[in-house]
């Protein structure tokens, strides 16, 4: 399934807004519409993965380079309300360890307003 | 219309036209005007000399009369649509029945254009002219689809080149140390895979197994799990880590293999079994697939959720240790074998594999493993796995 990206200005950062599959065939569709929001200067992406049906190993690893590329760049990556299936293949590859998991905006903003 | 710009200004290059017509008057003044342009005319004056002559001389057009005795001209143009080493033949019907149903009878039947008798020659020349330009564009088309087939083989033979020698860096199954019994699977996907896994000799009484996976397909991650197999090699391990200690062995990987541009990685684990103190020690790397089957029956999937290898060049990985005793069985594997759908999509999935394996219990080992990948390919309905397939069965007879 193809990926649909929007992104939406919050106060301090920006969310993604990703519906689809985060996979191997969505691989430049993911990595354009984050290298974009980077290049604008933004410390905090979130990733909102409500819509997100699936991800494979080349997702994981493409989420674990974004948030190599913006810890680079003072910035950091959070992710909100991931799909049970979704969920249970991070927490397998620990990603929220580098990619803290939030059920909402609210507390996203805030786990960053924490760290500043 | 002004007659000027219809006017046919081409100069023809020495293509060559055939003319199959039965009527010599018509055949032969068609054929001096073509020459007069600068065409190759050859001359048949009926479909089966047209046909032999087509075979043997391959012109770049065909002028083929509509009735002729024998073999009329749509019977001709069925008969090269069919052959296919005539099939691309530009084919120029001429009739002097110029009606719309028979015109869309000869298209229907092989002809690529139409030329009425009462064509002016100016209208001639110029429908010749396209024949020969679509001609050349099939042409075009041929030489380059042959062109691209003759590199795609030459690819495809680089890569079984490279798959056998990844495969050559595989063990062989068999006694691997004294009183450890190993039998292995390895299905690569395209030929070419990421998966690989082997054993590494520290002394009498340990030895180390591995199974890593490259994320992606073909030959980037295969190239990337040759070069860190090489990594792995005692030798080297020796030299960079200093340890038998699966966990430093992996932190210290982590910090040789980082993600690259692309966001690709490894997940793998590695085990340490310490023959005369019946322990096996062990890390992963975000890698889940590996269990232990113990002689009293119970199987454990013993991976923890940790990061692959290159997420975070911080992570220090740990080693767990548990006591072994003969009998047990430790079964290394890519997440390829279980991770296969059916054709609904639903995944076969640890929980099948783990069942099956249940079912064949004290079963040799080869039995075990085949009997695995047997009902994985029940479960996809077909051979082909989607992702590489690899596993390592190893036995602890502990004598």
């Amino acid at each position: 399934m193809a990926m649909q990206t929007k992104e939406r200005s919050v106060a301090n950062g920006v969310v993604l807004e990703l519906a689809g599959d985060l996979t191997y065939a969505n691989r430049e569709q993911f990595k354009t519409a984050v290298e974009a929001i980077r290049q604008k200067g933004c410390r905090h992406l979130i990733l909102n993965m409500a819509e997100v049906r699936f991800v494979d190993s080349s997702g994981l690893g493409l989420l674990a380079l974004v948030s190599q590329n913006f810890k680079l760049s003072q910035g950091k990556v959070s992710m909100l309300k991931p799909q049970s299936y979704v969920r249970e293949i991070m927490s397998l590859a620990n990603i929220q360890k580098l990619i803290p998991v939030y059920d909402n905006e609210q507390d996203a903003l805030a786990g960053q307003q924490k760290a500043a | 219309m002004p007659s000027t710009s219809v006017e046919p200004t081409g100069q023809a290059t020495g293509q060559t036209v055939l003319i199959i017509d039965d009527e010599p008057t018509a055949r032969v003044a068609l054929a001096a005007r073509l020459k007069r342009l600068g065409y190759r005319v050859l001359q048949a004056d009926d479909g089966k000399a047209g046909l032999d002559m087509l075979r043997r001389e391959r012109p770049d057009l065909t002028i083929l009369d509509w009735m002729m005795p024998e073999m009329d001209g749509p019977s001709f143009c069925e008969v090269v649509r069919q052959d296919p080493a005539l099939l691309s033949s530009q084919i120029l019907m001429m009739t002097s029945n110029d009606q719309p149903e028979q015109i869309a009878e000869g298209l229907a039947r092989g002809a690529d254009d139409f030329l009425s008798k009462a064509a002016s020659k100016y209208e001639i020349t110029a429908r010749v002219q396209a024949g020969i330009r679509a001609a050349g564009l099939i042409k075009r088309l041929e030489d380059v689809t042959a062109e691209i087939r003759r590199k795609q083989d030459t690819l495809e033979r680089e890569l079984q080149s490279a798959a056998r020698y990844v495969e050559s860096l595989l063990p062989v199954s068999g006694t691997i140390s004294p009183g450890v019994e190993m039998v292995r699977v390895y299905r690569p996907s395209l030929g070419l895979g990421g998966d690989l896994f082997n054993v590494v000799s520290w002394n009498h009484d340990l030895l180390g197994l591995y199974l890593l996976d490259a994320s992606g397909h073909g030959v980037s991650p295969a190239l990337r799990s040759a070069s860190f197999a090489t990594f792995l090699r005692r030798e080297s391990l020796v030299r960079h880590v200093g340890s038998s200690d699966p966990g430093a062995i992996l932190t210290e990987a982590n910090k040789h293999f980082p993600l690259t541009e692309n966001g690709h990685y490894f997940t793998i684990v590695f085990a340490t079994l310490d023959i005369r103190s019946q322990t096996l020690s062990y890390a992963t790397a975000g890698h889940s697939g590996v269990f232990l089957h113990r002689q009293s029956g119970e199987i454990c999937w013993i991976a923890k959720p940790n990061l692959p290898l290159g997420f975070d060049p911080s992570t220090v990985y740990g080693t767990d240790v548990l006591s072994i005793e003969p009998g047990d069985r430790l079964y290394l594997l890519s997440d390829g074998l279980y991770e296969v759908p059916d054709a609904t999509g639903d995944l076969w999935g640890q929980d099948r594999l783990e069942e099956v394996v249940r079912t064949l219990g004290r079963r040799p080992l080869p039995e075990v493993l085949s009997g695995a990948v047997n009902e994985a390919v029940r479960w996809l309905g077909h051979e082909q796995f989607p992702d590489d397939v690899a596993v390592m069965g190893v036995e602890f007879t502990g004598c």
